[in-house]
């Protein structure tokens, strides 16, 4: 399990705290389509369930996303992985990382847990085949000693989903 | 090419020391050696010198380089009467090219806003009410939220936030955008300076100044340690070399230390080669030898290689070949030089079990016997360097009031020192160009030889008495006679020395292109002094003679290792590509 390998983290700050409670009452009022926010008492680790779009390779599928907040967030990004088993996608490996550029590089302070959810909801809509990664194994085998994925130097595979 | 405009170059050189020189313009050709013609001296490549070259590059210190970038972007502001800060953010996104502004803006000035993320029409906030944060999402009045061209709300303390997280992530933070994801809206210095912590206003500050040099394709920092001038260069005519004004003198193109007449490649290879070879053997060269005769290790702490053991032993060797200082003449193939590697061994004057101590390696002797011969030539110069440091610090007055003259009449000291330094230099290359110039190219080889013989000859002269012959002036009581002959004969060498080496670099290279392997020989300018030009035909002749049975390097002889063709780094048979070069 991933979360057994998370990295060790420090509290969250007072600011991360105001922010995230703000947006738990947001998600409260208006969850994103199809997601559901597991209540736990941990406010830095989010468990989210979701249901592939209708209409789409994943359609009635359900997966589990675990969400690990950073001391400084919203300044820094949040770590977002699938808790295995991960949807097959080439964007989505095995072990539950996933290549998407606002999780890193393009992370902004503006966007939420739920600007996330939609992200991955549209990129898992938008695949056309159900595989994962080409480099997968080699990736895998490289993470094995619990890194995590804001510690790969990601290569964007691409840019249309 | 063959104007004869500067023979008076070829000229000079003989005037002003006959003596020491002639031998170079002089002929070597007995007309019996028919593989080896020495016909083409360096004085017949005077002519393409030109006498001091336009220098086509500019140093800037920080004042330079910030009034530089204001001029710029003043200028495309005005251009495109648009806000400095805008143009500022153009320029950066342009790598400083305004020309590039001015084209792509004009060609397409939407788009240009696009990618820049300029906004034709910048969106107000409401004056009054309440706005909420983009971040936290908090509610606050409008004085304390602020938001670029494009409107978007963010507090203060957000706004602190994200300009640091972006400032501590280094100079990517000259392309900052609005933090909304879907606005592209351009984040300039004058949001820095209003919503940054003063120290990422002076991070951000100091990323733009380092842009400008960086970005720009015409400039680039001083690769001197510490040094803070760049140097702007103009593409076309002339060499790389750049001398700074903090003295280092670097290639502009490959920005390592200056180093005609080797080729950038050829100067990459050589380091490449180093490093492998410094792995290989992790082998120093020390800076400490024993005394060939009474055993005392001898620290090296001149910059010539005229050694003298302390007392009681007084022992005068070379600290090159351990060899008395006194065989230091023919049998090395001419005055004081001592180059002669292949000679040498042949002729048996090493005693290879006691010279090569720590080197038990056959297959990495010749190219140990270069890099010797390079790293010494370097810690000479580094030696030079500090001399000529003291001496401007303090000697120099010293020596003014003993010998009761202005300073400004010891400017020859000075010259013949930096020429030291030069010479160093460019002697140190010859060695990487010897490594690679090819074994069977044997006209070429020996003529290179010679020509370096000759260089190391009169460099170790013009060292000798810049360094030692002064000595004697710094230490009198008062003022000596003979000072204002020491004068001209050190102004005398220093002047023959840089001709000397102007022309080598020349004939380096252009790869001694006139020495063909199958030349008839030509001989005939008269020499005036038939004395040497006899020495210098039998250092060539046993230089010759020893050529037939040099002995090519071995390969690889290590039984669990192979060799890198490339850049000779031992691998263990384990690998399959080179750990050093990847080859
Ligand atoms: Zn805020
Ligand atoms: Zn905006
Ligand atoms: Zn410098
Ligand atoms: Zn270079
Ligand atoms: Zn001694
Ligand atoms: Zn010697």
């Amino acid at each position: 399990m991933t979360s057994s390998s998370a990295p060790s983290r420090k509290a969250l700050s007072k600011i991360a705290c105001n922010r995230l409670q703000k947006e738990l009452v947001e998600w409260q009022v208006s969850p994103p389509a199809g997601f559901k926010h597991k209540i736990t008492d941990n406010l830095q680790r989010w468990i989210i369930e979701f249901v592939g779009a209708s209409g789409t390779l994943y359609a009635e599928e359900t997966y589990q996303l675990q969400v690990d907040f950073p001391e400084h967030y919203p300044m820094e990004a949040p770590q977002v992985v699938f808790i295995p088993p991960a949807p097959l996608h080439p964007h989505i490996y095995s072990n539950g990382h996933i290549c998407l550029d606002i999780l890193y590089d393009s992370w902004s302070p503006a966007m939420t847990v739920s600007s996330i959810c939609i992200s991955i909801l549209s990129m898992l809509s938008s695949s056309t085949e159900k595989q994962r990664p080409a480099d997968n194994d080699r990736y895998i085998k490289n993470c094995r000693n619990g890194r995590s994925p804001k510690e790969t130097r990601w290569w964007f595979h691409d840019d249309k989903v | 090419m063959e104007s004869d405009d500067d023979m008076h170059d070829a000229n000079d050189l003989e005037s002003v020391d006959e003596d020491f020189y002639s031998d170079v313009t002089g002929e070597v050709s007995d007309g019996g050696d028919a593989e080896c013609d020495f016909e083409d001296d360096l004085s017949d490549e005077s002519d393409e010198i030109v006498s001091r070259h336009q220098q086509n590059y500019t140093v800037l210190n920080e004042t330079d380089i910030r009034q530089r970038q204001e001029e710029d972007i003043s200028r495309v502001s005005a251009v495109l009467s648009i806000l400095k800060i805008q143009a500022c953010l153009l320029l950066r996104h342009f790598n400083w090219s305004v020309s590039k502004v001015h084209d792509e803006w004009f060609a397409d000035e939407k788009n240009v806003r696009k990618d820049v993320g300029l906004l034709e029409k910048p969106v107000k906030m409401a004056n009054t009410g309440e706005h909420k944060c983009g971040i936290c999402f908090e509610v606050y009045p409008r004085n304390v939220v602020s938001a670029a061209a494009c409107g978007h709300p963010f507090c203060s303390s957000c706004w602190k936030g994200y300009i640091g997280t972006s400032v501590s992530d280094g100079p990517g933070c000259l392309f900052l955008r609005c933090p909304d994801p879907s606005c592209n809206a351009a984040i300039g210095q004058d949001m820095i300076n209003v919503l940054g912590s003063d120290e990422d206003q002076e991070k951000y500050a100091y990323y733009l100044l380092r842009s400008y040099i960086e970005d720009n394709r015409k400039t680039k920092w001083c690769p001197a340690p510490g040094c803070e001038f760049a140097v702007d260069f103009i593409f076309g005519c002339g060499s790389y070399d750049v001398s700074c004004n903090c003295s280092h003198i670097f290639c502009w193109n490959c920005t390592e230390e200056a180093h005609r007449p080797v080729d950038c490649g050829t100067v990459a290879k050589w380091i490449l080669k180093n490093s492998a070879e410094s792995e290989n053997m992790n082998w120093l060269l020390a800076n400490s030898k024993p005394c060939p005769r009474c055993k005392r290790p001898i620290e090296k702490n001149q910059g010539c290689m005229h050694i003298t053991c302390t007392p009681p032993c007084k022992f005068e060797f070379c600290w090159l070949c351990l060899g008395p200082w006194s065989k230091h003449g023919e049998r090395t193939g001419g005055f004081y030089a001592c180059n002669r590697y292949e000679a040498a061994k042949q002729e048996g004057v090493y005693d290879e079990s006691e010279r090569r101590r720590e080197i038990a390696k056959n297959s990495l002797e010749r190219y140990t016997h270069y890099y010797e011969r390079w790293a010494t030539n370097q810690q000479s110069r580094q030696k030079a360097f500090a001399d000529l440091r003291s001496m401007q610090s303090d000697k120099l007055e010293k020596l003014s009031d003993i010998q009761s003259q202005p300073v400004s009449m010891l400017r020859f000291i000075i010259d013949a020192m930096l020429q030291v330094i030069e010479c160093r230099r460019v002697l140190k290359w010859t060695y990487a160009y010897g490594y690679y110039l090819p074994e069977h190219e044997h006209a070429k080889r020996q003529f290179f030889e010679y020509l370096q013989g000759e260089a190391e000859a009169g460099l170790e002269r013009l060292h000798q008495c810049a360094e030692k012959e002064l000595q004697v002036y710094l230490e009198a009581e008062g003022p000596i006679d003979e000072f204002n002959d020491f004068r001209s004969k050190l102004a005398g060498l220093t002047s023959v020395t840089r001709n000397y080496f102007e022309n080598l670099v020349k004939a380096l290279e252009h790869g001694l292109e006139d020495v063909g392997p199958n030349r008839q020989p030509t001989c005939t300018k008269t020499s005036s002094s038939t004395n040497t030009a006899d020495k210098v035909k039998k250092a060539v002749k046993s230089r010759a003679s020893g050529n037939g049975s040099r002995s090519a390097p071995a390969t690889s002889s290590w039984d669990s290792h192979w060799m890198c063709e490339q850049c000779t780094f031992a691998n263990p048979n384990s690998a399959s590509a080179c750990e050093m070069c990847e080859h």
